[in-house]
């Protein structure tokens, strides 16, 4: 993390929701480096820019918003990704939060929420709505039900992790389930980011396997 | 050229194989019989002719500009002409043992063609035609001129009638595919036309939250509205891309959550359908409702609550958690007591008639916890 204001990047294809979000990041002292319509775009301009956090939309022109996720996290792991998405919780969530992003916010939060959202996803923290934890619960429910579930390589939950993310779906904070465990805030967020960080690993080896499966690993390599 | 005229032309384009290999059997049939034929002269003519014409009117038959009446007509004059010459060139003892027609089959080309390219009933009038020129060219009838006769009258009927339902199902599917291609586009304009609302509504949300005042009850109602639309357009595009509603009577619990008073509840569950009976589903949904209801009643109206589905094997089971003040330990149970059954009757009773079970968290200062537990109904499909 360099000094100096927070840099960022806004992608979004609609004008009206990418100058929203560009004035109130600005107007709390956050550098928008740059914006971007386009998935082409985002690309493009963050190999420019290099912005620690970006603010992506998930609906928006090829590539789409996961596969932009994918190409940012693997071009530079250091980069955050805070999607922000009208879409009710929907599997393009939960493959956006696969393929890397650590943070996801509906747009109807205020400004103040996008705020706090962009400052914590910026420090390393995940953002979760109980939407993506319901979405992340059920995730783990199937991979435990797929016929390779007994494959040791599959990811699980402790049963502190799995308490943690339900009572997130229920709508609770960091701080009420930080009360009701007796545990602190910091565990709480350690809980939480495993979770994610299992699933991204998972869904790392799942696609380096189908890659050596394909005979791709030759001609990536 | 339009679906219709494409038929026909593929029609004639087998019709063409069809006539090459009638014009053949007439050539050859003529040369085999050359030595009987009373004026080789007038015959070598004739067939000369027909073999000139039928590559000139199958050429012609090709394109749907040039196939006008005239040519149907003229193919069919040329056919009759030909079998009227039959008479000046077979000599008599031709004519007495039934010999085939100068032209022989070859004249079924022509009142195919009728068949392929003109409504029915013309075909077979051609067909009529044709066979009382081959009758008035004999000099008694017998053999087997009548079966041939038949058998050609019959074609013509049921290739002009087949042609004919051909033409309308092509045109008809063409309509289908035309109507299909404008509702693509429209549901295509319609999704970009959605997607510009959902933003608006859900930006005058966002705003009227942060402006307060009576622009907060606007922006609420346009987040129950951006809510509502989105759940309407996703069941829609839901819907099409499985080409039916779930099978067996059975209801997607999330799409039946959903619509319980978007904007304040939260709804989160696995990011798939979970697919229960309609009836219980139904049920399930009533009593979230009446929780939901509670909490307006004892929370208040802009209270929040979270519903959360999850799927545990044979279960499924839906937590309702609101955020008030939560009732105290022993009100639950104070109340059945005293008869008024309020909550347990509408969430307990329900749930066990449900074959499920309803448990209350609760404490003071932690809000209400229902969790509902409904087990999967075995023998569903």
């Amino acid at each position: 993390m360099t000094d100096g204001p927070l840099r960022v990047m806004v992608v979004d294809d609609h004008p009206m929701w990418r100058d929203a979000v560009e004035r109130d990041l600005a107007g709390a002292g956050v550098e928008v480096v740059a914006t971007a319509a386009t998935g082409t775009e985002a690309l493009v301009r963050a190999r420019a820019t290099r912005p620690a956090v970006v603010v992506l939309d998930l609906q928006i022109p090829a590539p789409n918003g996961v596969e932009v996720t994918a190409t940012l996290v693997r071009e530079d792991p250091t980069v955050r990704v805070l999607i922000l998405s009208a879409s009710g919780e929907q599997s393009d969530v939960l493959e956006a939060v696969k393929a890397g992003a650590t943070g996801y916010l509906v747009k109807s939060a205020s400004s103040a929420e996008l705020l706090e959202a962009v400052r914590r996803v910026a420090l390393g923290d995940t953002v979760f709505t109980p939407g993506l934890a319901g979405l992340v619960l059920g995730e783990y429910r199937r991979l435990s039900e797929a016929p390779a579930a007994d494959a040791d390589d599959t990811p699980r939950l402790t049963e502190r992790e799995t308490e943690v993310l339900r009572l997130v779906a229920k709508g609770l904070s960091y701080r009420q389930i930080a009360e009701r465990l007796v545990l602190s805030h910091r565990t709480v967020q350690n809980h939480v980011q495993n979770t994610l960080r299992k699933l991204q690993l998972h869904n790392r080896v799942q696609l380096v396997r189908y890659a050596i499966e394909q005979g791709l690993d030759e001609e990536l390599g | 050229m339009t679906p219709s005229q494409q038929v026909e032309t593929t029609l004639f384009r087998a019709l063409t194989v069809l006539r090459g290999v009638v014009t053949v059997y007439m050539l050859v049939l003529n040369i085999l019989r050359w030595d009987e034929l009373a004026r080789p002269g007038v015959a070598a003519a004739a067939v000369v002719f027909m073999v000139c014409w039928a590559v000139f009117v199958s050429w012609a038959y090709d394109s749907p500009r040039r196939r006008t009446l005239g040519l149907y007509v003229a193919d069919l004059a040329v056919a009759l002409l030909m079998m009227l010459s039959t008479p000046l060139v077979q000599s008599d003892a031709m004519l007495d043992r039934h010999a085939s027609t100068i032209p022989s089959f070859w004249v079924m080309a022509p009142v195919l063609a009728w068949a392929a390219g003109r409504p029915w009933a013309q075909a077979v009038g051609a067909a009529v035609l044709v066979s009382a020129t081959d009758l008035s060219v004999r000099t008694d009838l017998g053999g087997n001129t009548w079966g041939n006769l038949f058998l050609l009258v019959l074609a013509a009927g049921v290739v002009g009638w087949t042609a004919e339902v051909l033409r309308e199902a092509v045109e008809m599917r063409a309509a289908a595919e035309r109507a299909a291609a404008v509702q693509q586009e429209r549901t295509r304009l319609a999704r970009a036309v959605h997607d510009g609302v959902l933003q608006v509504l859900t930006m005058v949300q966002r705003r009227g939250a942060e402006a307060g005042g009576d622009l907060a009850a606007l922006g609420r109602v346009a987040g129950e509205q951006e809510a509502a639309l989105r759940a309407l357009v996703q069941h829609d595009a839901r819907t099409l891309a499985r080409d039916a509603p779930p099978p067996g009577g059975e209801t997607d619990l999330m799409v039946a959550l959903g619509r319980l008073h978007p904007g304040r509840v939260t709804v989160a569950g696995p990011g798939a359908p979970v697919l229960l009976p309609a009836q219980d589903a139904a049920e399930l949904v009533a009593v979230v409702s009446a929780c939901l209801d509670n909490v307006r009643a004892h929370v208040g109206e802009e209270a929040r609550a979270w519903v959360f589905v999850e799927e545990l094997g044979d279960e499924v089971l839906v937590s309702v958690r609101d955020e008030g003040a939560g009732i105290p330990s022993g009100r639950v149970e104070e109340a059945a007591r005293e008869g008024r059954m309020g909550i347990r009757d509408s969430v307990c009773g329900r749930m066990t008639d449900l074959g499920g079970r309803a448990e209350l968290t609760t404490g003071a200062g932690q809000g209400t916890e229902w969790e509902l537990t409904l087990p999967r109904r075995r023998g569903t499909t």
